[in-house]
């Protein structure tokens, strides 16, 4: 597990500071198929390396955060606010 | 009947017995300060954040993009909430009950603190007039710095007892003191 993450608002924060939703994944459409949303909702790939995940600033600036890091190597790539990448329709 | 329930401050039990007089490292619980959470509506966040730094006698500390809590020491509750009324693209709601207002300073404050956040407070990267919301005792708290020995927290007030015991404790070495303080 990564131990220090930089929050983009906050600086350099411990883990402790963060909770953990899980993968971050682009939502489907509201009218997706049921597979597509049951995939969204329940099915997840718990990959080995890198990938992104939502992470909650609970202790801090309480916002969501993606954290782009690597699971094997602990290495964080990027921690970014979740609204700044927030799609257009929303 | 109302009044002396409202007098009392949170930590009045903790602190009875303290011996009076202040040591160098100093524990100051503000007995009523006016403290107010401010969120600026979106799009307002810079115009809102001059208003604020305009507000004569009051400090402000930073929680997130567009969150504030102001404080006043020197202005009442009810003076502040006019003034932060008049500003457009914020809402403004009083924490004044909620939260509870710690000074601590001090040659060894940073020393103290150390055992309480983790966070770097070295002026480098936490100059006077840095704040933000960091855990501190295991409570999310908000922490200032009011000068270059001097810092403020911000605790909620039902955890106000345990973040004050804790701080006591980590400032036993360094012969921490602890009373109240009008402002």
């Amino acid at each position: 597990m990564a131990s220090l993450i930089t929050c983009p608002h906050c600086g350099t924060r411990p883990k402790e500071e963060f909770s953990i939703r899980g993968a971050a994944l682009a939502r489907p459409h509201p009218a997706a198929s049921e597979e597509d949303w049951h995939a969204y909702v329940y099915l997840r790939e718990n990959p080995k390396g890198r990938y992104q995940e939502y992470w909650h600033h609970a202790a801090g600036c309480r916002r969501w955060l993606i954290v782009d890091r690597d699971n094997v190597t602990h290495d964080v790539f990027s921690v970014t606010d979740a609204a700044s990448i927030r799609e257009p329709s929303e | 009947m109302s009044l002396t329930l409202y007098h009392r401050h949170v930590l009045e039990d903790y602190l009875a017995g303290f011996e009076a007089k202040a040591n160098p490292n100093h524990l100051s619980v503000i007995r009523r300060p006016a403290i107010f959470s401010v969120l600026a509506h979106r799009g307002n966040e810079a115009s809102v954040k001059q208003a604020l730094n305009s507000i004569e006698g009051a400090l402000l500390h930073d929680c997130a993009p567009g969150e504030w809590l102001v404080v006043s020491t020197a202005s009442g509750a009810a003076v502040v909430e006019n003034l932060l009324g008049e500003i457009t693209g914020a809402s403004a709601i009083d924490q004044s009950d909620g939260r509870v207002l710690l000074r601590i300073s001090g040659p060894n404050v940073r020393k103290i603190l150390a055992k309480c956040v983790a966070v770097d407070l070295h002026p480098d990267a936490f100059s006077i007039g840095a704040s933000a919301n960091m855990l501190c005792c295991h409570v999310a708290a908000n922490l200032a710095r009011t000068g270059a020995e001097a810092f403020e927290i911000i605790v909620p007030r039902s955890f106000a007892g345990s973040v004050f015991e804790e701080m006591m404790e980590m400032g036993r070495e360094f012969a921490l003191t602890a009373a109240f303080a009008e402002w």
